[in-house]
């Protein structure tokens, strides 16, 4: 058998299956031997499920003929930051080194309920926190097309997987760009969806006023795929929301009317061209751009005012969210305990202080400060106002465009060790994505695919659950300049 | 303007935060943060006594949300008891909250 991983997609392997023309057995062994073979290197995955997986794929052979899932047997990843039932779930922290599961993330389940195989868990920034993956505590993932370089983060183990076809596609998380800024660096599809979009049910929190699944593919389709068969309302997530038009949405979703999509208005928010962008993202942009024009779209210039004051804002408002949700780690539920404490209090500190690695100490410190009495004000209600005028802003230019066409990141792949002591360059990786968690906005990443050496993205924003406006644009991109995707 | 954290304030965070911290750590935490806040307080620029009356109008996105009250299955009570090191009747035990003494 030889079946090209490079070009297989989640929608010719449903074909495929269903055709006969292979099983899903053989393709989760091709995948399998492939992390055999390049996972020493790139390291995207903290733990492989080859038995598991197998199994999972027998069974989605024995079942095709009576199961319609259109994701039945296939090989997924899932970030390290979702529970799977039984298995040990780290979040990328040595605090959870030990922890097992004890039930399923509701995406996670999703996943189980439609078929797929689920080859492993990916490696992560501790506890989502970061963008390059190397805040891991475990080990750094590379990038699969330098791998002297960064897969960016804080899902950098999902991006770098799917980028080295080592899954055929994956589950990330995205607080401020964590799914959105990886898939830009390692060439991949990256969605991360409406806020709500998909039950955070046992998703590890980060800043749950921001945290959101989403999904990693070759193609935007194959992002819209996954995320179709996770999304939805859950009980267990009051934040959860289904979309305004269930049957019509899925539809929209599965299969986009690209006529329809090529009278969309696509707007430029002028802010984030002005400062921020590397030379070759820059060029990688305008090239971008003038092929939308040339696909018969117009572009209006738009503006998000209060784009400088964003990231601010945002790094108030999610240590503070960081400081609560991380105090539920203390040393006693779900991990183990440091050696020997004298009473309680010295355990809780002790596990804490050797469990966490800088950046989460960085945050929770951080958190704990500017919610503190005396600083409250000038800090985290400040950031919330900022928070309402940024959203109000994508409001405003949402009147004039349907779509905004932005970047994704300000530059293509760092090297290692190149911005990991210096927390605000880091931050600054953030800038053109973090806007659009504080707004609840979907966003697509998608690969520029120029003839820049090393990948760069660019980012699709849509109104809230209009993620099928950003498909089909992201679709008909794609038809033009990523064909051999596509049948 | 002089960082609002100082090792004293630092100390007392990490108190609160319940995070014990090595010597080393606090002299990058003190730097990193100073820059940290010197960054956030671009907050500080905005106007929002302009902006106070306007921010009412801005719709929140999330609406509320209600269940019936009643039964319902609890999803995992007690599970995860078993990866922990030492329990005692179904109780985890733990450390004594005062010292003992020693």
């Amino acid at each position: 058998m030889a079946i090209d991983l490079e070009k297989l997609t989640l929608a010719r392997f449903a074909r495929g299956l269903r055709s006969g023309e292979f099983s899903a057995q053989e393709i989760t062994r091709e995948y399998l031997g492939r992390i055999r073979e390049k996972d020493g290197d790139i390291r995207a995955y903290l733990n492989v499920r080859e038995e598991q997986a197998i199994k999972d794929a027998e069974k989605a052979d024995a079942e095709k003929d009576r199961n319609s899932s259109p994701l039945l047997g296939a090989p997924i990843a899932v970030k390290d930051n979702m529970l799977l039932k039984g298995e040990i779930t780290t979040a990328g922290s040595k605090i959870l080194a030990d922890y097992k599961a004890s039930y399923d993330a509701y995406a996670v389940r999703r996943l189980k309920d439609a078929g797929t195989a689920i080859l492993g868990k990916t490696n992560l920034d501790e506890f989502a926190m970061g963008s390059s993956t190397e805040n891991s505590g475990f080990y750094v993932t590379r990038n699969p097309h330098d791998t002297e370089r960064v897969p960016g983060g804080s899902s950098g183990g999902s991006a770098a997987a799917v980028a080295a076809d080592m899954a055929l596609s994956a589950l990330g998380s995205d607080t401020g760009g964590s799914i959105r800024q990886p898939a830009g660096l390692c060439g991949v599809a990256g969605l991360k969806p409406t806020y709500g979009a998909v039950s955070r049910s046992g998703l590890i929190a980060m800043a749950s006023s921001l945290d959101q699944i989403g999904t990693f593919g070759k193609t935007a389709q194959d992002t819209a795929i996954l995320f179709q068969a996770i999304r939805g309302a859950d009980p267990m997530d009051a934040t959860s929301a289904g979309a305004p038009e269930e049957g019509a949405y899925d539809e929209a979703l599965l299969r986009p009317d690209l006529d329809k999509m090529k009278k969309l208005r696509i707007g430029l928010p002028q802010e984030y061209f002005e400062t921020g962008l590397s030379p070759e993202a820059e060029r990688t942009l305008d090239e971008v751009r003038s092929r939308f024009e040339k696909m018969g779209f117009e572009l209006e210039t738009v503006s998000l005012p209060h784009t400088r004051y964003a990231l601010a804002s945002y790094y108030v408002i999610v240590p503070a969210e960081v400081s609560a949700n991380l105090a539920r780690f203390d040393g006693i539920r779900y991990s183990r305990p440091a050696d020997a404490p004298r009473n309680l209090l010295d355990l809780y500190r002790a596990t804490r202080g050797r469990g966490f690695g800088p950046e989460v100490k960085r945050r929770i410190i951080l958190g704990t400060f500017v919610l503190s009495s005396g600083y409250y004000d000038a800090y985290y209600e400040t950031a919330q106002k900022v928070r309402l005028l940024v959203r109000r802003d994508f409001e405003d230019a949402f009147k004039k465009a349907d779509v905004l066409l932005a970047p994704v990141t300000p530059g293509h792949a760092w090297k290692i060790g190149e911005k990991a002591d210096d927390p605000l360059a880091m931050y600054m990786e953030d800038v053109f994505t973090l806007p659009v968690n504080m707004a609840g906005l979907p966003g697509l990443s998608l690969p520029s695919r120029t003839d820049a050496k090393l990948p760069i993205g660019f980012q699709l924003i849509g109104r809230r659950f209009e993620e099928p406006q950003i498909l089909g644009l992201g679709q008909l991109y794609e038809r033009e300049f990523a064909a051999e995707l596509y049948d | 303007m002089a960082s609002p954290i100082n090792l004293e304030t630092l100390e007392h965070l990490a108190a609160l935060a319940r995070l014990e911290l090595e010597p080393e750590e606090k002299e990058k935490l003190l730097k990193d943060l100073e820059r940290i806040l010197e960054n956030v307080s671009e907050l500080q620029k905005i106007d929002l006594q302009k902006e106070s009356g306007s921010l009412g109008a801005i719709k929140p996105f999330l609406t509320d949300v209600f269940r019936k009250d009643g039964e319902r299955e609890n999803t995992n009570q007690g599970a995860g008891k078993e990866s922990f090191p030492e329990t005692q009747k179904g109780f985890l035990k733990v450390p004594p909250v005062f010292d003992n003494g020693n």
